[in-house]
């Protein structure tokens, strides 16, 4: 399914170039990701470029500071699945800098600490948060520090924010409770949900801009929130939230829907299909 | 070449999981034990979460005891009524072993009580066969024509109430001792997700009493409907069944399982029961390893919940 903000690209596009048989420049990103689904990224220069804004606009009542877009517009987890990386593409309205904050959705996450236990290693403590985001990721067109001292704070959260708003669902010291958080980001982080290292977001000619969000195997699902910020002079001046769904499709969300809804139905089949492949794997070897 | 588990919930190597299943098979071949007291820890070694190893592991036992028991009920090796009995047993063991496993699991202990039990249970399977068979081969180096030994001993346990006839096993004893052991039986295969044959086969003979030519049959028989019941109950409770992960390894195993016996058929029985011996040996020293090795991050997460 395309969104319909593909849609109304695609809309524009076919208007540009029927008007215009010689098309303007087009400037297309260098490396760009052959994502299957997407759009072909030389498309994307042309809303863009200057001396054809107005005309490329009949439908719009005033032209928009952000323009973002997927390269996919959904994280598809297939029996193939391997982790991926999308392609965050778009517009501003120079001059400016973009920040781009991807957040999972957010649950309550219970962080478990082993220690050493008459020689052995077990849990021992356990601590729960409320409002954790199953996944986190930021990525700038500059430094994201010299770009959120100039204020832009408060909206954007660097992830040690975002975590220190998390609720501790039962009381503890507050040094312990640093501890536990501290935990929870070295998981996540080596699950890959909490890039480490904040994403480059690039931009090209002066207006368009793309950045890759990588998303690992072991994927949360749920609607993932993509906020693209506009900031000039540090302050925010467009912002753009989009939905990025993460889902199983296919045969792998057939099998969880139906272990998750009809767990007793899918026992039943899951013995079913071992008593069949038991009786055909001793019957054919015995053959051989 | 990767392929994403759905239940597991994430992208694993498809022939390492087949090299598993094959490897559980071949020693299900050899010693005509399950393999899963080895698959397990093996799976949970790869990364796969404990909780869904288990689960996984009990399904993939039930096509491997139907392939075995399809054998031995041809050759009429099975005791159906003290499979019965060992079932009645089996099936409350399995059951509440499901709940517990559920329980450890809330509280966050599920991964340090499978480790425990498997190394305590390993080493001690272990290192009683080691003794077994070097003891059996050092003798008979010795004597060639040294007596076997007494199969059936009686034991105070036959002085116990409800006794019941066995003919097939030509037993005359108490049904409560076999319905305990179905039920110890029934919590570790639903605890460590075993079919819990290199328990139930020596219990049979050296416990019961029984003739070794039905033992097999008749584990076999009460192994499939308590691993049915596991897979059963966890795939309704807990949701950790993974029939992409149990698939392969019934694939792989059922390409093990003919290779193993053909080994085996070639090899002293001593030198096979060493062997395995060593093997499980060496799981129970890795495990162990691993519960008394600092461990790289002392933090974990347990399950997401999401509040409505």
């Amino acid at each position: 399914m395309k969104s319909p903000f593909l849609l109304l690209i695609a809309v524009l596009l076919s208007s540009i170039t029927g008007a215009e048989a010689q098309g303007p420049r087009i400037e297309p990103p260098p490396g760009t990701l052959p994502a299957p689904g997407s759009l072909p990224p030389t498309t994307l220069g042309t809303p863009g470029d200057p001396g054809n804004l107005p005309p490329s606009v009949p439908m719009a009542p005033s032209v928009p500071e952000l323009i973002v877009d997927f390269s996919q517009p959904r994280v598809s987890i297939t029996s193939a699945f391997q982790g991926e990386n999308i392609l965050l593409f778009g517009m501003f309205d120079p001059p400016g800098e973009v920040v781009v904050v991807v957040a999972g959705p957010a649950a309550r996450e219970t962080v478990m600490r082993k220690e050493r236990f008459l020689g052995l290693w077990l849990n021992t403590g356990r601590q729960a948060f409320d409002d954790v985001p199953a996944y986190y990721a930021i990525a700038a067109s500059q430094p994201l520090q010299r770009l959120l001292a100039r204020g832009a704070g408060g909206e954007i959260l660097s992830l040690e924010d975002r975590l220190s708003s998390v609720k501790p669902v039962s009381p503890r010291p507050p040094a312990e409770l640093t501890q536990f958080r501290g935990g929870l980001v070295d998981v996540k982080r080596q699950e890959g949900l909490y890039p480490a290292a904040i994403g480059q977001v690039t931009v090209q000619a002066g207006r368009l801009f793309r950045a890759e969000l990588p998303f690992p195997s072991r994927l949360p699902e749920g609607v993932y929130d993509v906020r693209t910020y506009l900031l000039r002079d540090g302050k925010i001046v467009a912002a753009v939230s989009r939905p990025l769904p993460v889902g199983k499709v296919g045969f792998s969300a057939q099998l969880a829907g139906w272990s998750q809804h009809q767990g007793p139905l899918y026992g039943l089949g899951a013995i079913a299909m071992a008593l069949l492949a038991g009786w055909l794997g001793g019957l054919i070897m015995r053959r051989l | 070449m990767e392929i994403y588990l759905p239940i597991a919930e994430q992208s694993m190597n498809i022939l390492i999981l087949l090299g598993l299943g094959a490897a559980a098979g071949l020693l299900a071949g050899m010693f005509g034990v399950g393999g899963g007291f080895l698959a397990t820890p093996l799976l949970i070694f790869v990364g796969i979460p404990p909780a869904v190893a288990v689960a996984s592991q009990a399904n993939q036992v039930i096509a491997n005891s139907i392939s075995s028991l399809q054998v031995q009920w041809r050759r009429g090796n099975v005791d159906l009524r003290m499979g019965l009995v060992l079932l009645l047993g089996g099936m409350i063991g399995s059951s509440a072993g499901v709940s517990l496993f559920t329980y450890l699991k809330r509280i966050g202990q599920i991964d340090f009580v499978i480790a425990v039990l498997y190394v305590v249970m390993l080493s001690t399977i272990g290192l009683l066969m080691m003794y077994e068979s070097l003891s059996t081969y050092i003798r008979r180096r010795r004597n060639p024509e040294a007596p076997r030994g007494k199969l059936h001993t009686h034991y105070l346990v036959h002085g116990l109430p409800f006794k019941l006839r066995f003919y097939k096993s030509k037993l005359y004893i108490s049904a409560l001792l076999p319905v305990a052991l179905g039920f110890v039986i029934g919590i570790l295969s639903a605890i460590l997700g075993v079919g819990g044959g290199f328990v139930l086969v020596p219990a049979m003979i050296y416990l019961l009493g029984m003739p070794t030519t039905v033992v097999i049959g008749t584990s076999n028989f009460q192994i499939l409907f308590v691993a049915a019941n596991v897979t059963f109950l966890q795939a309704a409770t807990n949701g950790t069944v993974d029939v992409v992960l149990a698939l392969l390894l019934i694939l792989g195993g059922v390409v093990g399982a003919p290779i193993g016996a053909r080994i085996a058929a070639k090899l002293p029985g001593a030198v096979l029961r060493a062997m395995m011996a060593a093997l499980i040996l060496a799981v129970a020293i890795q495990l162990l390893v691993e519960l008394l090795r600092t461990p790289v991050s002392a933090f974990s997460l347990g399950t997401r919940e999401f509040l409505q």
